[in-house]
């Protein structure tokens, strides 16, 4: 690694950083400007017992404080603080908890619409035209079309509530195949249509038909020189499919009744569990920073092309 | 093609077989039910939530607990306690009740349970420091809420001294705010959130919880009455997506769920008949009004107390042009019924009489106003004359009614309601706009009085009409129609006489605070069972005639339950209970 790509590294480190501190700057006063709190509820409690529960969480205290504390204990010892809502659990603790099924379902998720979109779309290229093409292109197009929860409703109808082939809830492992293939159907899709596009650039380029001038097998100029190629504008996808499949999950989570960190951010916000609300999103924020980071550093990687500045 | 076909196939399977290995082993000793998602607490002190006390009913015994005989009637028995004794009441009208606890209790640790226990848990739910939302249950005990008046005064022996004698103490002694805990255990804050640190004393422990997830639970040997239990395993799924719920409910993963997407409830009442459950709740669904919010028309001279009569004679006018049972059959849907007065359905008098049916006036119908569908004509016709008292008419329609904006929290079935309000008044040229809030901001919004007129709802915590009427004294919590509040304060416009009742009490043109106030406290204070209802009524008639309040419809419970589940039962409050159920394919 040259010291340019390092620099580079940097930079967009520390511009990841700043958004997310921008995120947690702007979440905490926008939290906090929303009417109702986390001791609201129907059965209002006395105005003594709310005062001791908000001196006890700090609630009392003025803003400005609540929000220098806050982000002291996050650097300095990683503290997101307890939930207000689910009295005895700390936020990393509901995260981490979380996080484990969500995270399954997510990388399962990623990896299916990469693997079989990848395949789908250079076999609808190869094919170019002909019959498995064009279904493949349809059954795409529906896919991208659909939004998830339509597409939840349909698996969990089908599969779940008439043939009985799995639960109908992501408590168990069986119980997380239907969301899992729910949120990969549209990456999947997204990515299929893009393999064969660019696929199809590809088999165009001067140097394709200067192999198959020279009598390249057809296996070694599609795996050998084709398929790398090609593969470039998918990995550049790759940001927005990791920021798709998290927000997805939000819904996805609840359509399949799956313990995620998407029901747990979702929940956070009605209840007004202020550091729920601010410990998901952190979360969620940095790793959208970080994926996309990522996927351009990869992009400089299989293809030398490219200079990151 | 071909191949490709196959080897769809070949997925498809082993993705099944994968699915038949994530299923419970249903051999009839285990249960799978959905309530709600994760409880905010199973600490029996901080839970104030239906699905939580129905988790803790399962897993605590208190001195007293619910319990259905073989007729199917639900009565509350011992637990705990050897016996429930009656009171021995003293000079100065205290009540002390004194209970041994039976032999050989124990912990789910195995530790023995003592009376010191229950002592450590009242004073400890019913403390400030602890801010629970349900520390009011034991306001009833002398010494609330920081000096509680109860002790141990030996391993098996409880004293409580309650301020007067309380109709309703057994089933307080049921309710899950008076389970025992023990010291040890809940000094470690965190207690009640994983399974291993979990202590009880009910017919379950906690063995799993998986959280958002599933909390299983098995039968409790150290239980005191584990041979009465008959299901061994409980497992609560927590969703709280109803569509979720009923797809599990079908495919026979659940057998029961606690909750049913509104918009199926005609289906499932055809497809389901003997498995859709629509169970008796006692709550009320009622639209409430800001007392301040001025709805005289522009250039009305009246002023004070006299514009207060007014409003309170439109308001109460403008309850008259609901059709509630338009409301209840094409809306709710759900077998409501509607509602005539504020005090619930399933309250009952001394006598065993339902409360609302000797409420009201009594003209020939039950509670405030006659609610049946033949009533219709009239009570619009009764509207229309006091409205025209205050507003220009012009053959058809009002033409200077001040226009109105209805506050509802964000949801089909409010909005349902919100809409067909909106066309009634429309018919009397009375303009209504619908705005909805959701659900924490709508809370605050009405608690804060910042609206006309809004969605209420409100369910009973125990089985006494009080629970319906504390709450709207000047300074409680839950008083959304700020009575006694700004402008309302000060108006001297409210008699109270409570001479014939044997008390001193009379005030004529008194504040809010100086009547209703007064009459709650002495109806807190009272030892006298018969007396204490005959005031409620008053209370109730109190609050009737500001026409502030105006019910739509009793509240029921709607769930789903397979037919193969016996020996289930729910409560009035809706507490389920799994542990003596078997199942019967």
């Amino acid at each position: 690694m040259n010291s340019k790509t390092l620099g580079y590294i940097l930079k967009r480190l520390g511009l990841a950083i700043l958004t997310v501190w921008v995120v947690i700057t702007v979440t905490f006063f926008v939290m906090h400007a929303v009417p109702g709190g986390p001791f609201t509820s129907e059965k209002a409690i006395s105005a003594a017992a709310e005062a001791q529960l908000k001196a006890k969480y700090g609630l009392d205290k003025p803003l400005m404080t609540q929000y220098g504390t806050y982000l002291k204990d996050i650097v300095t010892k990683f503290d997101f603080g307890p939930s207000l809502k689910q009295r005895g659990r700390t936020v990393i603790v509901i995260i981490k908890d979380g996080m484990k099924t969500s995270a399954k379902l997510g990388i399962i998720a990623a990896f299916l619409a990469l693997i079989v979109g990848v395949v789908l779309g250079s076999v609808a290229a190869l094919r170019r035209n002909k019959a498995v093409d064009k279904i493949i292109m349809v059954i795409t197009t529906a896919f991208v079309s659909m939004p998830s929860f339509i597409m939840g409703a349909l698996l969990l109808l089908l599969f779940a509530v008439k043939l009985r082939l799995f639960p109908a809830n992501g408590s168990t492992p069986a119980g997380l195949v239907l969301p899992i293939i729910t949120l990969a159907l549209y990456p999947m899709a997204y990515i299929t249509r893009l393999t064969r596009s660019s696929m199809l650039d590809v088999l165009g380029q001067d140097y394709i038909r200067t192999a198959k001038a020279k009598g390249v097998s057809q296996k070694k100029i599609i795996f050998g020189h084709a398929l790398k190629n090609s593969l470039i504008p998918v990995i550049t996808y790759f940001g927005p499919m990791l920021a798709y499949i998290v927000t997805g999950s939000l819904v996805v989570e609840q359509v399949f009744a799956v313990p995620g960190i998407g029901r747990a951010f979702v929940s956070s916000i009605t209840n007004r569990d202020y550091p729920m609300i601010m410990g998901t999103t952190i979360i969620l924020a940095s790793l959208i920073v970080i994926m996309n980071l990522v996927s351009d550093i990869m992009y400089k990687v299989v293809d030398p092309r490219i200079t990151l500045e | 093609m071909k191949k490709m076909l196959s080897m769809l196939l070949v997925l498809a399977m082993a993705i099944s077989m994968l699915a038949g290995c994530g299923k419970d082993e249903a051999d009839g000793t285990s249960i799978n039910v959905c309530l709600s998602s994760e409880p905010d607490t199973i600490d029996p002190a901080l839970n104030s939530a239906v699905d939580g006390a129905t988790m803790l009913a399962h897993l605590f015994a208190g001195l007293a607990k619910w319990s259905q005989d073989s007729k199917g009637n639900l009565a509350i028995v011992p637990d705990c306690a050897e016996a429930l004794p009656e009171g021995v009441v003293g000079a100065d009208g205290k009540v002390t009740y004194t209970y041994t606890l039976k032999k050989g209790l124990k912990w789910s640790d195995g530790k023995d349970l003592t009376a010191k226990d229950f002592e450590f848990a009242w004073k400890r739910a019913a403390g400030d420091e602890l801010g629970a939302d349900y520390g009011y249950m034991f306001e009833v005990v002398d010494g609330y809420p920081n000096n509680l008046n109860v002790k141990a005064t030996s391993d098996n022996t409880l004293v409580v001294v309650l301020a007067n004698s309380v109709a309703y103490w057994n089933e307080l002694l049921a309710f899950p705010t008076y389970y025992p805990v023990r010291e040890d255990v809940v000094a470690d804050e965190a207690w009640a959130t994983e399974a291993k640190t979990y202590v009880c004393n009910g017919a379950y422990t906690i063995t799993k919880w998986d959280h958002n997830s599933v909390i299983e639970l098995t039968k409790n040997k150290n239980y005191v009455n584990a041979d009465e239990v008959t299901m061994g395993k409980i497992n609560f799924y927590l969703s709280d997506d109803a569509n979720n719920m009923l797809s599990n409910f079908k495919n026979g993963e659940w057998l029961l769920i606690d909750d049913v997407p509104t918009n199926e409830i005609a289906t499932l009442k055809k497809d389901y008949p003997t498995e859709f459950v629509v169970a008796g709740q006692i709550g009320t669904y009622y639209v409430c009004w800001n007392i301040n919010e001025e709805i005289l028309p522009a250039g009305s001279n009246l002023k004070g107390e006299a514009a207060e009569a007014a409003r309170a004679e439109i308001r109460a006018a403008i309850g008259l042009l609901y059709d509630r049972n338009y409301i209840v059959e094409e809306i709710g849907q759900a077998g409501q019924v509607p509602a005539s007065s504020f005090v619930a359905m399933g309250m009952t008098n001394p006598d065993g009489t339902q409360f609302y049916k000797t409420a009201g006036n009594n003209a020939g119908f039950d509670g405030y106003y006659d609610v049946s569908t033949g009533a219709l004509k009239s009570n619009f016709d009764k509207a229309v004359e006091v409205l025209k008292k205050y507003y220009n008419w012009d053959g058809s329609k009002f033409t200077n009614f001040p226009t109105l904006t209805y506050l509802y929290n964000t949801s089909e079935g409010h909005k349902a309601i919100g809409e067909y309000l909106q066309s009634a008044m429309a018919t009397v040229g009375i303009t209504m706009n619908l705005e909805n809030q959701e659900w924490n901001t709508f809370l605050n919004t009405r608690k804060d009085g910042q609206y006309s007129i809004a969605r209420n709802g409100w369910l009973a915590d125990y089985n006494d009409p009080i629970c319906f009427l504390d709450m709207w004294t000047t300074e409680s919590g839950n008083n959304d129609v700020q009575f006694g509040k700004d402008g309302h304060k000060n108006l001297k416009m409210y008699n109270l006489d409570l001479t014939s009742l044997g008390y001193s009490t009379k005030v004529v043109n008194g504040t809010w605070a100086e009547t209703f106030d007064v009459l709650i406290s002495t109806i807190k204070g009272c030892t006298d069972n018969n007396k204490r209802f005959e005031m409620m009524h008053i209370a109730e008639d109190m609050l009737m005639s500001t026409g502030c309040i105006v019910p739509l419809y009793y509240y029921t419970d709607l769930y789903m339950v397979d037919d193969s589940v016996k020996g289930f039962f729910s409560n009035p409050l809706g507490y389920k209970y799994f542990m003596y159920t078997t199942i019967e394919k």
